[in-house]
């Protein structure tokens, strides 16, 4: 599991504070996601782990990101290991 | 007393239903009320008492609109109700039939509806924190009543018909609206419940949206013009006839 580095997460639209970079909150978001898509839960739990390792990797380079970045980076590597997954979790935000 | 038969007044309630049928807010905010509740392993019996208090509380609401109309207006209006009321009523469903085609869903993928965002945002955040099925219900209650700019046309005019009809065809009227506005909600539940995923039934949703906002906005216009025909001009030329 690589290390994560203090990130500052700025919320969407600006009206929230800025907050540091959650791994438990991205896991929660994606194991969710793939449960939401009927997926067994040793299946939810190592494509959470994968995507969240490969997002970490992707912030070592960042001193900041927005969380439309983050959701967007997150939605493309879910999206190698589990396409179903992956558009129910794009599609959260834009279902209502 | 114009003399509407029957079968033609239950014609218009069943269209406006189906109209009312049509719109997707209740849609969207169960597939999100159970996307949530599968994302927190919720039990399957547990998920389907949410998918069932949802549906019920939107019935209820749908029923509660619907006499709420028809007493108000069985109040207010003559024993005939005037060509003026038929007239703004047609009027009212071809404006909103024209207003679905413009803008119902919003141009941008996924199934973004033509609400406010910030009022979308408190809609989703609380589809997210519900956990039993009194939230449920009143969730249910809500994605009706957040509707009713869209819906009040198809109410209206299917009030307008039940307040002419004798007590028991309008609890049989009333019973067929709600049932036909709810079929989407039945459907989804079923579909939810059955163990199907709610990607595919989004995915479904999302490549058919323009679809069904054609379909939506052509039955208001279709509904407006069929009751101005039958309800306005028919009875018009009728009582110029008989002069």
């Amino acid at each position: 599991m690589p290390a994560v580095k203090a990130i500052d997460v700025v919320k969407r639209s600006g009206h929230r504070p800025t907050e540091p970079f959650d791994r438990d909150k991205l896991t929660h978001s994606i194991r969710a996601a793939c449960l939401s898509v009927r997926s067994p839960e040793g299946v939810a739990e190592s494509t959470a782990s994968n995507v969240v390792d490969a997002v970490v990797l992707w912030l070592d380079t960042k001193p900041a990101v927005t969380s439309h970045d983050l959701r967007r980076i997150a939605s493309a590597h879910l999206h190698r290991y589990h396409p179903e997954a992956a558009y129910f979790y794009q599609q959260h935000r834009i279902i209502i | 007393m114009a003399n509407f038969d029957l079968l033609s007044s239950l014609a218009i309630v069943l269209l406006a239903a189906a109209t009312h049928a049509s719109f997707q807010l209740s849609v969207s905010m169960l597939t999100l009320l159970s996307g949530h509740a599968l994302g927190k392993k919720t039990a399957h019996m547990q998920l389907m008492r949410l998918v069932g208090s949802f549906t019920a509380g939107a019935g209820v609401m749908i029923v509660l609109l619907l006499s709420t109309i028809a007493l108000v207006l069985n109040v207010l209006l003559p024993v005939d109700t005037p060509p003026l009321m038929w007239a703004a009523c047609s009027g009212a469903a071809v404006g909103v039939g024209v207003s679905v085609w413009a803008f119902y869903f919003r141009q941008e993928p996924g199934t973004s509806l033509w609400i406010p965002r910030s009022f979308a945002r408190f809609l989703g955040d609380r589809a997210k924190t519900t956990q039993n099925p009194g939230e449920a219900f009143s969730l249910g209650l809500t994605s009706i009543i957040s509707e009713l700019l869209f819906t009040f046309a198809p109410l209206a005019i299917a009030a307008l018909v039940l307040v002419q009809l004798t007590p028991t065809w309008q609890l049989i009227g009333i019973l067929l609206y709600s049932g036909v506005a709810l079929l989407p909600l039945l459907i989804v539940g079923l579909l939810i419940g059955g163990g199907h995923k709610l990607s595919r039934i989004q995915s479904w949703r999302e490549k058919n949206k323009l679809f069904l906002q054609f379909a939506a906005g052509s039955a208001l216009l279709v509904l407006g013009a069929y009751v101005y025909v039958e309800r306005v001009f028919t009875v018009g030329v009728s009582a110029v006839g008989g002069q």
